[in-house]
């Protein structure tokens, strides 16, 4: 047991610590990097735009610039924003709640709706139900979450609605097929050949039967949800995680990314191992 | 249940059958400006109006789709031979090549995928020609898309290699490449056209998102998620409901996929 906690210790720290190099790597190479846009705020003498370009050429080496990080990292600073020029502890304090706070909406109504309707198909076996919840699903999983955001803007609907409402598919497929698997095994059907009604049934046999099954897709849906969040945030011009990646991508903001990089890979191999607990054998779709 | 899949095959053939005619079924082509018709509603010249710039809207929409429907295979064949070729040799070989495979999957799959593509793509030059951004936008989906089918494949050949028919053939001295080639390629193929098929939909959603953020394919080319971009610059919808029509086209196109995919999961 403690051999396996240790095992995947090792392999969250690894892969937290390689993603977030990756991301300054990539940053380093990206086209711009040694170029800095206030230096050409007419009012900066030359001494500041000498200050500000060997803070950017301070940077410049990648190896030795993910050394200091990791260094300051252990002491428990994350470094300057330099295209918002604050503190980059502080702009997380303020923008993780936010982001959170959205996921955790998204998930719970994208879970009520989803686990709601796959429920019901149990329940209510006709084909036009069928016909409408699975419409209802495919009409969202083709939808892509950037303009399903900006329909919203332009609706004026609340935007974290649509983050929901891309959450919702993904599980109401899974737990449908899941609960239908569940509901065609002998147990149930001796359950149901002894009296047994379908609410009785879906409750006592079919349910227990899918719950760890369910519990792993809650660590992929967090994931999904981050994912999702991205493009809603920035479209919706909400102060979250999502719009301070693209802020810090698009102004190659690097000690900005790193951090944004290491937090969402540490949150997203959590929930990727939590859900590799509950199920025997990885399973997954390019989704 | 028939009749949906049928209705899909035919949404499907259709969408590609007018993408491959799409210079018969709209002359004027995608880049042709009507300067004294901007923003024109539905005529019978323009069955769908004009856009900001004066161009066909109907034929922005088919060669947009032209882009999208024949490029996404392309991503999802790329993806699936990297899934199939780390997945692979993670699978077949095990020991440190697996874990060093898994690590590498792991940290693909670390930061959620749309948000690596934006990232990604982010930082990658913009002022680009509009051949060079259709190949680096879906170069991109084909590298970065491949590591969740990973795992699936490496699932299927880790349990092929424990199977008795190739213990019967590693007894019978085949090994390496031959035992691959012979025994284990045969056998996850249909994982691979499974992964295949599955990436072409996810392709065109994720393309569709990052032209609706303005990182997709270059002006004046158009492509599904180009064309939904320009839905923003319109305040208000509901007197201009043709404008979304790029979007129903791709609900329309995804679904089929969908419907297809569940058809085949059913047989398997």
């Amino acid at each position: 047991m403690l051999r396996k906690l240790g095992f995947a210790a090792l392999r969250l720290l690894c892969v937290m610590l390689l993603a977030s190099f990756a991301g300054a790597v990539l940053l380093r190479i990206a086209p711009g990097f040694s170029s800095d846009e206030q230096e050409l705020t007419p009012g900066l003498s030359a001494q500041s735009v000498q200050a500000i370009r060997d803070a950017k050429m301070a940077d410049s080496n990648i190896p030795r610039f993910y050394a200091r990080y990791l260094r300051s990292l252990f002491h428990g600073d994350l470094g300057v924003s330099q295209s918002l020029n604050q503190p980059v502890s502080a702009l997380l304090r303020e923008r993780v709640p936010v982001t959170a706070r959205n996921l955790g909406f998204a998930l719970l109504a994208g879970w009520i709706l989803a686990l709601g309707l796959a429920l019901t198909s149990q329940l209510v076996r006709t084909r036009w139900f069928a016909f409408v919840a699975d419409g209802l699903s495919s009409s969202f999983i083709s939808t892509p979450a950037a303009v399903l955001a900006l329909i919203f803007v332009l609706l004026r609907w609340p935007a974290m609605l649509a983050a929901a409402l891309l959450i919702f598919p993904k599980v109401y497929s899974y737990a449908r097929n899941l609960l239908h698997e569940s509901s065609r095994m002998p147990h149930v059907f001796a359950a149901q050949s002894r009296g047994a009604g379908r609410l009785r049934t879906l409750i006592c046999h079919v349910a227990p039967i899918a719950l760890p099954q369910l519990v792993a897709l809650l660590g992929v849906s967090i994931s999904l949800g981050l994912g999702v969040l991205l493009p809603i945030e920035v479209i919706c011009d909400t102060p979250g995680v999502g719009q301070l990646a693209w802020q810090a991508a698009q102004s190659r903001d690097l000690a900005l990314l790193v951090n944004l990089t290491l937090i969402v890979s540490f949150v997203t191999v959590c929930a990727t191992m939590l859900s590799d607990a509950f199920r025997s054998e990885p399973a997954g779709s390019a989704a | 249940m028939k009749g949906i899949r049928i209705a899909a095959a035919a949404v499907l053939v259709m969408a590609f059958l007018v993408t491959v005619f799409a210079q018969f079924l709209a002359p004027a082509g995608y880049e042709h400006q009507f300067r004294d018709q901007p923003e024109a509603r539905p005529s019978l010249q323009h069955p769908l109006g004009t856009d900001q710039l004066g161009r066909d809207s109907l034929a922005r929409l088919l060669y947009g789709m032209r882009v999208s429907l024949l490029l996404a295979p392309l991503a999802a064949a790329l993806s699936t031979l990297l899934a199939g070729l780390v997945g692979g040799l993670a699978g077949c070989f095990g020991g440190w090549t697996e874990r060093v495979c898994t690590l590498l999957i792991d940290l693909f799959l670390a930061v959620p995928w749309l948000f690596l593509l934006i990232t990604v793509r982010a930082a990658l030059p913009l002022d680009i020609s509009p051949a060079q951004s259709v190949v680096i936008t879906f170069l991109l989906l084909g590298m970065l898309g491949w590591a969740a089918s990973a795992r699936v494949i490496c699932a299927g050949a880790r349990n092929l290699m424990r199977s008795e028919f190739v213990w019967s053939a590693r007894a019978m001295g085949f090994s390496g490449f031959r035992l691959i080639r012979l025994h284990l390629l045969p056998n996850l193929r249909g994982a691979l056209a499974a992964q295949f098929w599955i990436s072409i939909p996810v392709f065109i959603i994720a393309e569709a998102n990052l032209g609706a953020l303005g990182l997709g394919v270059a002006e004046p080319l158009p492509s599904l998620g180009s064309l939904l971009k320009e839905i923003q610059e319109f305040v208000t919808l509901r007197s201009e409901s043709w404008r979304l029509l790029p979007l129903f086209v791709l609900i329309a196109v995804v679904s089929a996929f969908q419907a297809l995919l569940n058809r085949e999961k059913v047989r398997a």
